[in-house]
């Protein structure tokens, strides 16, 4: 379903957001094809939620253009509706009802009629089948944004934003989740992400953007961005503490751990021979070796580097302003 | 438009209030009642007749506009209030309802509950004043059109209000003194000279008169003022509502 050639479903020119003086949102421009799972990842205060708002109708945009399959939601904000869903990050509840009540009321909302098959899959799908009749007052935190996932879901909609949509969701839950988002992506559902579990986005995201004090940093597909930046890191670890390592490990940029049990080195995801080099060296040293350990490329780390030196950017770009 | 949406919200708005009739239903019948015996009893010994009518009966088209008043603009009010608090106004921001469908939705829930407070208020006055109906027509028109109006109030000031103290400001700022300076349990005409000037910029003064011609066949003024009265209000406040609805008025950031 994912390709370069499909038409966007989402398409971002220049969104700005002003509260005072404060900017939001810095002209982010974006497109994210039909079929794509795209996470967006920042920090706390970084805009996603903002930028997700702006897209769906919770927040108004300062300036720019949102097209919604290919429609100005300037011209007409309500008809590309009815094909967007949204898990909004902060938790809600209506107390006066049940989830299969809640979901046929998010159904109606959408213009549809109440589709019992439908509002089963889904309770299944969140495993909310057993509590389809308890009052939502009666949820607990994690099935509550379950029911959340649920009414974003249950009137099958082409486009979903999912706004931190496994927090305070078990570990086994959320494994269950990225399944039933592959499944929804499989079946042609476009899915935008934003999430502080960053093995969620390595698991589940085509493409990855970086945003941060309101600003896109980054934008790129996630194997070509953990490849271009990732770095991957060999630990050799020892079945006696050494005191030091040779010279010829420390020219190649092994080091040793402080407690002296491990050889670490760490080279860019792109190098192909680098841990070859390192491992013959430390053979050839006669080090007693008892085992060979190796991390691949995080999204941790890149986003940790992006950060960091956007952060920079934007502050000498401040100083050049001032 | 979104029939089935607007629908599905009316609906909501009915079920929710129906699912708490202690609250909703049962608890004005018991004050309206409280007045019924408290004024009727107390002040029907001393008035024995307003404009030839016996005094409990002349209270109760203004305790049936009461009911009806407060109940359409709680219902409102609350309701759209509560949704902001719990954060559930996210599901009708995102869906694909516009401001006539939100309307529709809020308001006509407040209408439904404030005509049903207003019948369960009359059954009441029945019971103590006797039935009386002389104009059917203009009593369900001023019925229907008051409770819409103070819906669209009640929507208005849950849309203000940002705290649980401000809810109330509507209500015990504004309607309560116009509500009870009114004419719901005298002849505005027997005021005095001044007092009497002052009321007539109190549009309930209409409302209630209006309703007490349809269900008594007396009245202060000519029978369409009222239903005109109302309609400019219904038609101002939907104006007004409609267009804060449209910009996101305190729901959108």
């Amino acid at each position: 379903m994912y390709g370069a050639m499909s038409p966007p479903v989402l398409s971002i020119e220049g969104l700005r957001k002003q509260y005072g003086n404060f900017t939001a949102l810095h002209d982010v421009s974006l497109e994210i094809p039909a079929g794509e799972i795209f996470a967006l990842l920042g920090p706390n205060g970084a805009g996603k939620s903002t930028l997700i708002g702006a897209i769906c109708g919770m927040v108004r945009k300062t300036a720019g253009k949102v097209r919604l399959f290919g429609i100005d939601i300037d011209e007409d904000p309500v008809t590309p509706r009815y094909r967007v869903g949204l898990v909004p990050q902060e938790i809600n509840f209506d107390p006066f009802f049940n989830p299969v009540e809640c979901l046929e009321i998010q159904q109606g909302y959408y213009g549809q009629k109440p589709d019992p098959e439908r509002i089963r899959e889904v309770l299944e799908a969140m495993q909310l089948t057993s509590k389809a009749n308890v009052v939502t007052r009666a949820l607990s935190g994690g099935m509550r944004r379950r029911l959340l996932i649920a009414k974003a879901l249950v009137h099958r909609p082409q486009l979903v934003f999912l706004d931190e949509p496994t927090a305070g969701v078990d570990v086994e839950l959320r494994r269950d989740l990225w399944s039933y988002i592959r499944r929804l992506r499989a079946e042609g559902t476009t899915v935008v992400l934003t999430t502080h579990y960053l093995e969620e986005a390595e698991e589940l995201a085509d493409r990855v953007g970086i945003i941060d004090g309101g600003r896109l940093l980054l934008l790129e597909e996630k194997a070509a961005l953990l490849e271009r930046l990732g770095k991957r890191q060999t630990a050799v670890h020892f079945t006696e503490p050494q005191q030091s390592l040779p010279e010829a490990l420390g020219e190649l940029g092994v080091v040793l751990s402080e407690d002296g049990n491990s050889a670490l080195y760490t080279e860019q995801a792109t190098s192909n021979h680098g841990s070859g080099r390192v491992l013959g060296a430390l053979y050839s040293a006669g080090l007693p070796i008892r085992d060979v350990e190796t991390q691949r490329p995080r999204l941790e780390e890149i986003l940790i580097e992006v950060l960091r030196s956007g952060g920079a950017a934007n502050a000498q770009k401040q100083e050049v302003q001032a | 438009m979104n029939r089935l949406g607007m629908k599905t919200l009316l609906m909501k708005e009915i079920r929710r209030f129906v699912r708490i009739p202690g609250q909703t239903l049962l608890s004005p019948l018991i004050s309206t009642s409280l007045y019924f015996v408290v004024f009727g009893s107390a002040l029907s010994g001393r008035i024995s007749q307003v404009e030839g009518v016996p005094y409990l009966a002349f209270i109760v088209p203004g305790l049936v506009f009461l009911s009806v008043a407060n109940n359409a603009f709680i219902n409102a009010s609350s309701s759209i209030f509560s949704s902001k608090i719990q954060g559930t106004i996210v599901d009708l921001l995102v869906a694909p309802l516009g401001p006539f469908e939100l309307i529709v939705g809020f308001a006509g829930g407040a209408v439904v509950r404030g005509i049903l407070v207003g019948l369960l208020t009359w059954l009441v006055g029945i019971f103590f004043a006797g039935p009386s109906l002389q104009h059917a027509l203009l009593t369900l028109g001023v019925l229907v059109l008051g409770a819409y109006t103070f819906a669209l109030l009640g929507l208005l000031s849950g849309l203000w209000a940002e705290k649980f103290e401000q809810v109330n400001f509507f209500p015990t700022f504004v309607m309560l003194p116009l509500t009870f300076l009114g004419g719901v349990f005298y002849n505005v005409e027997q005021l005095p000279g001044i007092w009497r000037t002052v009321s007539l910029f109190n549009p309930v003064v209409y409302l209630v008169d209006g309703l007490r011609y349809g269900m008594l066949g007396v009245g202060m003024f000519q029978p369409w003022v009222a239903p005109t009265v109302l309609t400019a209000l219904a038609l101002v406040s939907t104006a007004i509502v409609h267009a804060l609805l449209a910009r996101g008025y305190k729901l959108t950031s």
